[in-house]
């Protein structure tokens, strides 16, 4: 058997790029880690096995804890884990979900080529830049009221369609129609509305970023269709989550969990992992405030994206509509959903936790919108600034290998203090203009530490996950402005 | 008391020292104001803030979250952190201010979280010492 030896800890070689971690001691189930020996090399790295081993000791975890080929370190569940844990004698993490609750990624299409925007870059960078909120304390594109609150935590998108920040049609591209039904606004504290209040539409810090992109590739004609891709297509990528709100609400349940289920957490490796039993009440309420915190997200991101068509058009000098500026889809990378899955021949609820994972759902399956339901759910894998992006669609395999789900990134290799000391930020940024890519910080030190230098290979990423037929390679794209916070 | 920020993969951990509870919690949340801002302004009225939780790292804990959450409904970058730690047995209460730096003097980046991952808050020879890891 071919095995890798990672510093105590020794996987075995399943088939080509697939892992496992044998189950001793305390864990519950075996690890696998899916990946190239070149991805383990890095994925070996830091602690990221050691995390994902320690996934294995939650209650209920079905089959493995996986790691996918963008996996790194996280705090208590690694980046790029997944676990599904059952909903009826498992329990519900709020450290395997993190603290950004949906944060994720959302693409739009255009009808602009590169030729349109070529010429034009340094006025979309700053038109943006000014127009859509970023960084610490930059505010949001709107100011909740309660109500405003309430609004979007109960009905997601609905409410921004309702309030004029999008159309009916952005409903139909998003996940759950932009609405998580199991939503309690209830569940989420004051203190975590107020956080959320001032934040509604804005990017954050840290990865979190909007990009112009271009279409370099379309690997699979048929697909590249049904999501209205082609060549020298103009894109938009906008990457952020569920803000101080999100973050609020994990870090209420957590020492919600630690007062409460204590003797749960005893039994876990890191405090990180805390879960609540499933069918206790504080899990329901976590299930509720989570979803509301998915709600919040979608919302975030949908007025991005609609800020965006209005910078568009004044910087074009068309309506958004003539530029055909719609929204491809948008996928979640920290959440748990109550999903169904096949295990063993028996059809089983499970808390599919994605930490840094996407869904992947494949073609036929009756979770993916009825326009992409032909081809598989779209996938959007955001590269580094230099590096370019990713759309891929839901394979085959995914349900049998990852409870559906596939990577959600290049991930990290390099952390942000060594980045900072390795790059800075205004050679970063000179660099990639001669590549062609116009960067707009609010940091140069966020520049720095998001340089292309830290992350994983990309291409390697999702050469894996396409190989294993859990996401494939649809077409990939290359930045052509980027801001962030 | 003194900290120091220390490489994390994708996210910042900060370690602090202090000869007491109070400066060793105020020396962390020094470190937290330095991950988000290399040069902090001298401008900014002081807050203050109390807290109280279960135990030593759960106060710990929850006094870097209601510094973050003061953070965003302030809308100011807490710095100058000072802290006093107290227990009367079965809770622990912490004492404390920050200047409040406005975020339109300053230009910084958001620290989304404090985590439990791998933190320490132990007695040392002569003072105590934290480590702990914050998502950004």
């Amino acid at each position: 058997m071919t095995t890798y030896d990672a510093d105590g800890i020794t996987l075995e070689k399943v088939r080509e790029y697939v892992w496992e971690i044998p189950q001793e001691g305390d864990m519950r189930t075996p690890a696998r880690v899916l990946a190239s020996e070149a991805l383990l090399d890095e994925i070996s790295d830091d602690k990221t096995l050691q995390q994902i081993k320690n996934a294995t000791h939650l209650p209920g975890i079905t089959n493995h804890a996986i790691c996918m080929p963008d996996g790194h370190q996280g705090y208590g569940f690694p980046v790029g884990g997944v676990g599904a844990l059952d909903a009826k004698n498992g329990c519900i993490s709020p450290g395997a979900v993190g603290y950004d609750i949906n944060c994720g990624v959302r693409m739009m299409t255009t009808n602009l080529t590169y030729d349109d925007v070529r010429g034009n870059e340094e006025e979309l960078v700053d038109a943006l830049f000014a127009n859509v909120p970023s960084g610490l304390g930059g505010g949001g594109i709107v100011k909740g009221d309660a109500d405003a609150i309430e609004g979007i935590l109960a009905r997601g998108v609905e409410w921004a369609v309702e309030e004029g920040y999008g159309v009916e049609d952005d409903l139909r591209a998003c996940e759950d129609e932009g609405r998580r039904p199991d939503a309690d606004p209830s569940a989420v504290s004051q203190k975590a509305k107020d956080r959320g209040r001032n934040q509604i539409g804005s990017l954050g810090s840290g990865n979190h970023f909007l990009e112009i992109q271009r279409v370099t590739d379309v690997f699979r004609e048929d697909v590249g269709d049904a999501f209205d891709l082609r060549e020298d297509q103009i894109v938009v990528l906008i990457h952020c989550g569920s803000r101080g709100l999100g973050h609020q609400v994990c870090n209420d349940y957590l020492r919600k969990i630690e007062k409460q289920h204590a003797d749960l957490l005893d039994r876990l490796p890191d405090k990180e992992l805390a879960a609540a039993p499933a069918g206790s009440e504080l899990a329901e309420e976590y299930y509720g405030a989570m979803c509301a915190a998915i709600n919040f997200a979608w919302v975030n991101r949908q007025l991005i994206m609609h800020r965006t068509r209005r910078v568009f058009e004044r910087v074009f000098d068309r309506t958004w509509e003539q530029m055909e500026m719609q929204l491809l889809y948008d996928v979640a990378h920290n959440i748990a959903k109550k999903e169904s899955h096949d295990v063993d021949g028996e059809s089983r609820e499970l808390y599919v936790h994605r930490k840094g994972a996407t869904r992947a759902f494949p073609a036929g399956h009756p979770e993916v919108p009825a326009a992409y339901r032909d081809v598989g759910q779209p996938i959007i894998i955001p590269g580094s600034m230099g590096a370019g992006s990713y759309v891929l669609r839901g394979g085959d395999k995914s349900m049998t290998e990852t409870f559906g789900s596939t990577a959600h990134g290049a991930g990290r290799l390099m952390s942000r203090t060594a980045a900072k000391d390795t790059y800075w930020g205004g050679d970063v940024q000179d660099e990639l203009e001669q590549d062609g890519v116009y960067v707009k910080a609010q940091s140069g030190a966020t520049v720095a530490e998001e340089a292309p230098g830290v992350y994983k290979d990309v291409d390697e990423v999702v050469r894996v996950s396409d190989a294993l037929g859990i996401g494939d390679k649809v077409a990939r794209t290359f930045p052509v402005c980027n801001i962030k916070g | 008391m003194s900290y120091e920020l220390r490489d994390h993969t994708a996210d910042v951990a900060v370690a602090a020292d202090g000869d007491t509870l109070g400066e060793t919690f105020a020396a962390v949340a020094d470190g937290l104001t330095a991950a988000m801002c290399e040069t902090v302004p001298d401008d900014g009225e002081r807050f203050e803030l109390t807290v109280t939780a279960e135990s030593r790292e759960a106060l710990l804990f929850d006094f870097l979250d209601e510094l973050i959450f003061q953070r965003d409904v302030r809308s100011v970058l807490p710095a100058d952190h000072e802290a006093s730690v107290e227990s009367d047995g079965d809770k622990w209460t912490v004492t404390a201010s920050a200047r409040g730096v406005p975020f339109s003097s300053v230009h910084a980046r958001e620290i989304k979280a404090v985590t439990y991952s791998e933190m320490d808050l132990s007695r040392t020879g002569d003072g105590w010492e934290a480590y702990v890891v914050f998502d950004v």
